[in-house]
């Protein structure tokens, strides 16, 4: 019986506070359709701030997603391994052993979707009288079609044959350089990790273009097999490129390799940590978009405080009439608020549906500059924009936060009435 | 202070700084009203009428001097406490009706009720039986808007007096309303008072309400000039 009774009174004031509630909603729903031309004011500022920001967030993010998927999926991919402090302080002699295991621990991970072996090392490539400096980089090409595409940046002759025949790949920068053609042959000059002189001949099978100048300036792919003998390094590799289905799981992916290989030797990287000037940068930039948001929003929320405020002040005396038959400050306070936060789901609504449908056709037709501009040495023209819950979620809470912070100066003014007063206002 | 004392006020001062310009508008006013009165402050306008009412019924607050409303000392009370007082003590007349524009005519009367959590039931019973008394049936779906001033001066007293509170405070009531529509709410707020004896306080200048009230309070620069009882 005891519990009982606090227990009644408890549901009829919930019952009680309903009804209160719902009787506020009302009077600020009728407030709303009653001042129809500073309502649709209010809601345009918001639904224009939302919509601009929106599309803002669905742009860069679509940008960003481009870059970090060319930069990633072309060139360093999702995850390194290497030995310890190979990133740091790279060497010739820093190499993985037993990499097919290591590689085939790597392809048992849920979540990984291709890993490819590297072996790199710096040399001198001469092509006829010209020579110049070259990054040798080994690949085993079925695994870098699979994990990076090879194939596609090809851009004269052909790819490397699945056995090692002596053959290589040179970047478009590179050609250029040593002004090489398919069918050409280069000589490169090396170290082998036995300390001898590494030299050998190859014949250039294809021209390659990653997208990005330093690399293509340099690049000069070797099968595997090729690099190895080259260098002297039979069955070892520096790297282990690996590919995730899913970018965003890619830190939890990072962490599964690292168990599944339980080796202290190896160094498991997310490609944020491998490409740390590049990932700063575009943090950097990120927060230059923000910055970007923040006056959108600035600026919704002078417009809507301007118009809160005035229909506060127009309506001084009801506020007054309110308080006098018995409305508590802290309930017009709430009307105030629950008037600007009504008006700002609203917003939010069409907002989304605008910002959608904005970001939709910027992700199918996107926009095209009219000049290629490059980041992070990658190039591009079109820019699509990308269709994401963050591009609605941020202005969602940026819009009500706003609304909210608004209407706290206009709903305390209305609040701190004093009836005798306001009602002289009339 | 006696038991049927519901308005007692001592020394009541209240001055306004108009552009700066102090502006006495009550000076030392002392006045007690009982239980069931039916009274009538007159007198010029500036003389102080509405002032004294909106610091009777804790609307403004005086400069100086003590309010005491159905036995409680107004000042020191905070806003919340102020507002759940009135709400519980208090019904409002105004000149300019002032109902709220967005509700209904049944919304508006119910408001005061649904601040002081009564029950849905009890609530719809005495809109109905206030509408009914007010002759305001039929029309309680309507906004204040669609209705004549008279109309809606009824579903202010309707609002007023819906709460049973212990005491009426009515600002010029009749000013904005023609002669017979004014007697007719009068009447109305007459019996009302003689059925239920709930103090009526009007400011007024009007002859008609002069008429009816049992007592007739001047005030003059802020001071009560006369006080009669009419037997």
């Amino acid at each position: 019986m005891g519990i009982r009774v606090p227990l009644l009174h408890w549901l009829v004031y919930v019952l009680h506070l309903t009804f209160y509630t719902m009787m506020t909603l009302k009077i600020a729903f009728r407030n709303i359709f009653r001042q129809k031309r500073r309502t649709i004011l209010t809601a345009l500022a918001m639904v224009v701030g939302f919509t601009l920001s929106s599309v803002f967030i669905g742009w860069s993010d679509g940008v960003y997603s481009d870059i970090i998927a060319m930069f990633t999926q072309n060139r360093i991919g999702h995850i390194q391994v290497h030995l310890n402090d190979y990133l740091d302080k790279p060497s010739l002699y820093k190499t993985m052993d037993d990499y097919e295991s290591i590689g085939e621990t790597i392809g048992s991970v849920k979540g990984v979707e291709a890993w490819t072996p590297r072996v790199y090392s710096a040399g001198i490539g001469s092509v006829g009288e010209k020579s110049t400096t070259v990054q040798i980089i080994g690949i085993d090409v079925e695994c870098e079609i699979q994990a990076t595409r090879f194939d596609k940046k090809i851009i004269d002759g052909r790819e490397l044959s699945a056995q090692p025949m002596r053959e290589a790949v040179i970047g478009k920068g590179l050609a250029k350089n040593l002004a090489a053609m398919v069918g050409d042959e280069i000589v490169i000059v090396s170290q082998g990790a036995d300390g001898s002189i590494a030299n050998d001949l190859y014949k250039i099978v294809g021209i390659a273009e990653s997208g990005d100048d330093i690399t293509d300036r340099l690049a000069c792919y070797l099968h595997i097999g090729d690099a190895q003998e080259l260098l002297v390094l039979e069955g070892r590799s520096h790297e282990i490129v690996v590919i995730v289905s899913n970018i965003n799981r890619v830190h939890k992916i990072t962490k599964a390799i690292e168990a599944n290989l339980n080796n202290l030797t190896l160094d498991v990287a997310p490609w944020q940590v491998v490409a740390k000037a590049f990932y700063r940068a575009m943090q950097a930039d990120k927060q230059g978009d923000a910055i970007g948001r923040i006056i959108i929003m600035l600026i919704v929320a002078i417009g809507v405080l301007n118009t809160v405020l005035m229909s506060v002040l127009e309506r001084t005396s009801e506020y007054g009439v309110l308080k006098a038959v018995g409305t508590k400050p802290g309930q017009i306070f709430w009307l105030v608020v629950c008037e600007v936060l009504i008006i700002a789901v609203g917003s939010i609504v069409v907002g989304g549906l605008l910002g959608t449908a904005g970001n939709h056709l910027l992700s199918i037709y996107g926009i095209t500059m009219p000049q290629e501009f490059t980041y992070g040495g990658i190039k591009f023209q079109t820019m699509y924009a990308e269709v994401n819950a963050r591009s609605l979620i941020i202005p969602a809470i940026t819009v009500i936060l706003s609304a909210a912070i608004v209407s706290i100066f206009p709903a305390l003014k209305a609040a701190r009435i004093l009836p005798a007063r306001a009602m002289r206002a009339h | 202070m006696t038991n049927t004392d519901v308005i007692v006020t001592e020394s009541v001062t209240k001055v306004y700084a108009e552009n700066g310009v102090p502006v006495e508008a009550l000076r030392g006013v002392n006045l007690t009203i009982q239980a069931g009165e039916f009274t009538a402050l007159v007198g010029p306008s500036g003389s102080g009428k509405t002032t004294l009412l909106n610091i009777i019924s804790g609307l403004d607050a005086p400069t100086d001097g003590k309010v005491w409303l159905a036995g409680k000392l107004l000042s020191g009370m905070s806003g919340n406490e102020l507002s759940d007082f009135r709400r519980d003590n208090i019904g409002f007349i105004f000149q300019a009706y002032n109902l709220i524009p967005v509700l209904t005519v049944e919304e508006n009367v119910e408001y005061i009720m649904l601040l002081q959590r009564m029950s849905k039931t009890e609530r719809h019973r005495r809109v109905i039986a206030m509408l009914e008394e007010v002759g305001l049936s039929g029309l309680a779906d309507r906004n204040p808007p669609q209705l004549s001033g008279g109309q809606q001066q009824r579903v202010a007293i309707a609002r007023a007096m819906v709460s049973e509170p212990a005491i009426i405070l009515a600002d010029e009531p009749t000013a904005n309303l023609d002669s017979k529509t004014g007697a007719d709410l009068l009447d109305m707020m007459s019996q009302l008072n003689a059925q239920t004896n709930m103090t009526f306080v009007f400011s007024t200048h009007d002859p008609m309400v002069m008429e009816r009230a049992t007592r007739l309070i001047t005030l003059k620069d802020g001071q009560i000039e006369s006080d009669e009882i009419k037997t």
